[in-house]
């Protein structure tokens, strides 16, 4: 503890850029219009998003939606919407009115990874859109990596098994071998892992049918 | 009820605590327009008459009293709250009953309720002007210091991203005083200010330290002419605390001095001295306290009523002919359209005013990224200041 005569001192106090951007964050509501409905865009309003409201749900969104706010009820439980199917879905922000296995599914169905109770109140909103909007940033960008990583992997495992193809049908070393794939792949310009591929395929190619 | 009984209306600020002695003069300021609106016949003939408790500023009572305003005093309408940590406070007691409170002091932004009117500005409406200002003619090198709560930290969020944006902008310290601070705090903190030599320093200091940290600046021999403390808070209040000595030369931002040279603002100070002579001095929270009751008092006269659901279809719009200009409550977000201002302390404990808008700024609390471009085009500069900067 620091004794009160002493002033504190916090040195970084400066926006993330992720919240700088709230104003140009492209929102859908998919809400009736009732007293929920009208909290729910008043606020996002204020806050500054451009909204949109779709009621009865629709099962397309128009392009470059960033976040949606969806009601999980009723109509909504028997529509199958394509944007949750896309291959960069947008965030979303699931609002209950009940807290039940049944609702917890379909609010998972629809990919949601905030969420907002009803009776909605203006408090709590943008909490929720931050953390979700910010979480789903930290998804987009580990699900890269994972891609990202996966592809390595695999690149490492032709390119080993491009250098024991090697190894064995010209009697040359570990090294030795690498050395001809990075030769290769150097004079043609391009990724030893495509060497790699090739040298495999080639090698089922002349080693035929064995069955 | 019948038609001829009083409208009680609650009212908290305190004349004890660390923030007593702004807030007494918001006290007086309400107090004023009430007396006003009764001398002029009431609410529909209708006496208003206010229920008073002394919060000390301290969250804990500010909860409590208003939730015996509310339970016991049956009020459907309480003004108050200076620091944020005290609005926040009565916020769930004012939402749980539905009744309605008026917030007279600028504060951080980011917040919205349908049971509060904001009076006060938003720091579209405060912090982008004084960031601008100070740093188009001292530069952007700014040192920070402030209370240690919430309104001082999102503060100086907002100042660090505008002196970002600046060629040769930094910040070079962030400093932060307990409300309730001895003189000794500051000694560290202007040691510090005098080792970095930033173009100017960003004051968010309330309450009594107020008082100390110019008196240490001044202890110290810094010279306001060269590097001097710019503060959205310190006020014709703080500085008939302090002394005009102390105080020449440092700048403040409001949308309200009682050095405003208009007959409107010059017959409200006159018609205020001779009801309750020179006990406070008036101030931009003494003049939200008092434009708010004025802005009551017209929802309440339209809707004949002071219930929430139905008074505030009439003030979300309501319009008053403020000493600062002509205010307007804004119906999206229960903010207040106001007059933004630049003022630096003269010889005589009172603001040169040395730039305002031409027109209203509409309030925008959840602006998270401000920028320095539209501000030029809307200021009007005084003509000698034009002449002094060359």
């Amino acid at each position: 503890m620091s004794s009160p005569a002493r002033p504190t001192s916090r040195g970084t106090r400066l926006t993330p850029e992720f919240l700088r951007q709230l104003r140009s964050l492209r929102v859908a509501v998919l809400h009736p219009k009732d007293e929920d409905g009208e909290t729910l865009t008043q606020q996002l309003q204020r806050i500054g998003c451009q909204v949109q409201t779709f009621w009865p749900p629709i099962p397309d969104l128009p392009d470059n939606v960033d976040l949606v706010f969806c009601a999980v009820d009723q109509d909504v439980m028997g529509m199958s919407f394509n944007w949750v199917r896309q291959e960069q879905p947008p965030a979303v922000i699931a609002i209950i009115s009940y807290e039940n296995p049944t609702i917890f599914d379909a609010m998972i169905k629809l990919g949601a990874t905030g969420v907002l109770t009803a009776p909605i109140r203006s408090t709590g909103i943008l909490s929720t859109l931050v953390l979700t909007v910010g979480l789903n940033e930290a998804m987009r960008k580990a699900e890269k990596r994972v891609l990202r990583l996966e592809q390595k992997l695999l690149g490492i495992n032709q390119i080993n098994e491009a250098k024991s193809i090697l190894m064995r049908t010209r009697n040359v070393g570990d090294s030795e071998a690498y050395r001809i794939i990075r030769e290769q792949a150097m004079s043609r310009r391009v990724p030893t892992e495509e060497i790699a591929r090739a040298i495999i395929h080639a090698n089922s190619i002349l080693s035929g049918p064995t069955g | 009820m019948s038609n001829s009984d009083p409208v009680k209306v609650g009212v908290l600020f305190s004349r004890e605590g660390v923030t007593s002695r702004i807030e007494n003069s918001m006290l007086l300021g309400t107090l004023f327009a009430i007396r006003e609106i009764n001398d002029a016949g009431g609410l529909n003939g209708r006496e208003l008459v206010p229920v008073y408790y002394d919060p000390h500023s301290s969250p804990q009572m500010f909860k409590s009293l208003a939730t015996r305003l509310v339970l016991e005093d049956k009020v459907n309408v309480i003004f108050g709250c200076y620091m944020s940590s005290t609005r926040k406070a009565i916020l769930p007691v004012v939402e749980k009953w539905n009744r309605l409170l008026f917030c007279p002091t600028m504060y951080e932004g980011f917040e919205f309720s349908g049971n509060v009117i904001y009076t006060g500005g938003a720091p579209n409406q405060n912090s982008a002007l004084l960031a601008d200002y100070m740093a188009s003619r001292f530069g952007a090198r700014v040192y920070m210091v402030g209370s240690d709560y919430i309104f001082p930290y999102e503060s100086n969020r907002i100042m660090s991203d505008f002196v970002h944006q600046r060629q040769g902008g930094a910040k070079l310290g962030e400093r932060y005083v307990r409300l309730d601070a001895q003189e000794s705090a500051f000694a560290p903190i202007i040691r510090d200010i005098q080792a970095k030599q930033p173009d100017f320093i960003f004051s968010t200091v309330v309450g009594r330290t107020t008082r100390m940290f110019y008196q240490a600046f001044a202890d110290a021999g810094l010279d306001p002419a060269r590097m001097p403390i710019a503060s959205l808070c310190t006020s014709e209040e703080e500085i008939a605390e302090m002394g005009t000595r102390i105080a020449e030369g440092h700048y403040t931002a409001g949308p309200y001095f009682q050095s405003i040279d208009t007959e409107r603002n010059r017959s409200c100070l006159a018609h205020f001295r001779k009801l309750f002579g020179s006990q406070v001095e008036p101030n931009m929270s003494w003049e939200s306290s008092y434009n708010q009751v004025h802005l009551f008092a017209g929802a309440f006269v339209a809707a004949n009523s002071d219930e929430r659901d139905v008074l505030l279809p009439h003030l979300l719009g309501m319009e008053f002919d403020a000493p600062q200009g002509r205010i307007r409550v804004n119906p999206s977000n229960h903010h207040t359209r106001l007059f933004p201002r630049i003022g630096r302390v003269n010889d005589s404990g009172q603001f040169t005013i040395l730039a305002e808008t031409l027109s209203g700024v509409e309030p925008d609390p959840y602006l998270v990224s401000h920028s320095f471009d539209d501000w030029s085009n809307r200021l009007r500069v005084p003509a000698d200041e034009l002449t002094r900067r060359e």
